[in-house]
């Protein structure tokens, strides 16, 4: 049986009112020290299912380096890596 | 279209011998459960009841209640030693029944199968002709459910009657299945914990699980969470079809060499009649089923994977002899069944060891040698074929580059099965 591996899962996300680029300030309950990259993920859009991602790579406070994505078109965010 | 084929109470009923009069007694309203397995935990608190009848379940008793509750509920319980035998006999029946139909079967667990409908119009022209095929190939009540999922066609088949199939598509499936009760994630092994932690909380219904949404209960409960929601929402996987084999056994009565040094002999005989027999056309042994009728009633099985696939009957002696330890009475019938096959005796190592090692290369230089690679390449097979015994077709996967470059993660690498 044949898997995408890396699949996105959704995420629990606090954003900070005080910051307007819409950072995350906490993801899944652990709080985000710093902002490593961001980027922006635009594909599909020929197609009645366009995908439109922004992307974080954040720091959070134990260390650990963690992706996550605020899909633009359905306003959701989900995590993706380990 | 998948098709939800389940009869309540399989085990209970075959154990008790599948008699009329077992049924009627059942029906009449005497308390029955399937004692807890001989050769397990010997107290009272972890021994553990199998499946229960009505008016047992109507006294309070469950599956899987410890005994002294159990007892303790219902004072008359009459408790019918179990036959693991007997019920994978008839299991396996069923399931050949289905098969002989056409259709591609996942069986669950006794008692409980879906296939894929959508193939079998060919065959039987409609999907109620078809439905009328299972009932008459099984020969017994059975309830049947048809959803556009596994999860949705076996809501269908608990809420359908013996006498009519419960058959729901698309849209009004997903509605149907938002009013039914959370109590259906207890029929998946990978939900069944949430249970009591949702009924806690409040949650009755699948749609009032299915609004809490599915990142929250991902939180909450982690990937058991989730699944619950995917299959609340009407999502869950295809049906996959178990793998067919020949099933060839051999079986002899023990007569007075019920147990000890003789059934061990009894034992050396079953090994080699079967590897006598000519359908095995030369290949190797990976798995096979020892079971044994008891005196005492009921039975005792178990599933023995090799460490490697076998052809020799001392090593396969050695292997499953040591079972028979396990066994909880004495037997008045032993089985030998093979399960699984390997490769063909004829895929035998070489006489000589030609590898460097033996010839004193560096040991950094063995992987680039042609026949020490050759025997890594074999012995990853042997482990892979040996995992899929043990744990599934899933067991052995390989990460494939399909778009290394893709910006989107998940479409640059894909999980896929290690070729055997």
């Amino acid at each position: 049986m044949t898997r995408a591996l890396n699949t996105p899962r959704p995420a629990r996300v606090r954003l900070e009112p005080a910051r307007p680029d819409g950072m995350p300030a906490e993801v899944n309950g652990e709080a985000i020290a710093s902002l490593r990259e961001s980027w922006l993920v635009e594909d599909r859009w020929w197609t009645a299912e366009p995908l439109r991602r922004r992307y974080w790579e954040l720091v959070g406070e134990q260390g650990r380096d963690v992706v996550v994505f605020h899909d633009l078109c359905s306003g959701r965010w989900f995590v993706q890596g380990p | 279209m998948v098709v939800c084929v389940y009869i309540p109470r399989f085990e209970l009923v075959v154990a008790a011998g599948d008699r009329a009069k077992v049924i009627r007694e059942t029906l009449a309203g005497r308390a029955l459960a399937v004692a807890p397995l001989a050769g397990g935990d010997r107290s009272r608190v972890g021994q553990r009841v199998g499946e229960v009848s009505g008016a047992a379940e109507a006294r309070g008793v469950a599956a899987g209640m410890a005994l002294g509750e159990a007892l303790a509920r219902c004072p008359h319980l009459v408790l019918v030693p179990g036959d693991p035998v007997r019920v994978a006999e008839a299991w396996e029946a069923a399931m050949r029944a289905l098969e002989s139909i056409g259709a591609a079967v996942e069986p669950a667990r006794p008692g409980l199968a879906y296939f894929e409908a959508g193939g079998l119009r060919g065959l039987h022209g409609t999907q109620e002709r078809t439905l009328a095929a299972v009932q008459r190939v099984l020969g017994r009540p059975v309830r049947m459910g048809a959803g556009p999922t596994r999860f949705c066609a076996l809501a269908c088949a608990l809420a359908a009657s013996s006498q009519r199939a419960l058959v729901l598509e698309g849209e009004e499936a997903r509605r149907w299945l938002a009013g039914r009760p959370v109590g259906l994630l207890g029929f998946r092994v990978q939900t069944a914990a949430l249970l009591e932690p949702l009924e806690r909380l409040g949650v009755r219904t699948l749609g009032e699980l299915a609004r809490l949404g599915r990142a929250e209960l991902t939180d909450r409960f982690g990937s058991a969470g989730g699944l619950a929601h995917r299959l609340a929402c009407g999502e869950d996987s295809p049906p996959r079809a178990r793998r067919v084999e020949e099933r060839l056994e051999e079986s002899m009565a023990v007569g007075d060499a019920s147990s000890g040094e003789a059934l061990k002999r009894v034992l050396g005989v079953l090994v080699s009649r079967l590897l006598a027999r000519s359908e095995r056309r030369g290949r190797t042994l990976r798995a096979a089923t020892l079971s044994a009728r008891l005196i005492a009633g009921g039975g005792w099985r178990e599933r023995v994977v090799f460490r490697q696939a076998l052809a020799d009957p001392e090593r396969i002696w050695l292997a499953l002899s040591v079972r028979l330890l396990a066994l909880p009475a004495p037997a008045t019938m032993l089985e030998l069944a093979v399960e699984r096959f390997g490769p063909p005796a004829s895929e035998q190592g070489a006489l000589f060891d030609e590898t460097p090692a033996r010839r004193g290369a560096h040991p950094a230089r063995l992987d680039a040698h042609p026949s020490a690679r050759s025997v890594r390449a074999a012995r990853l097979r042997e482990a892979v074929a040996q995992m899929r015994a043990v744990a599934g077709q899933d067991a052995a996967l390989r990460a494939v580059c399909v778009d290394p470059d893709s910006r989107v993660p998940e479409r640059r690498v894909v999980l896929a099965p290690v070729p055997e």
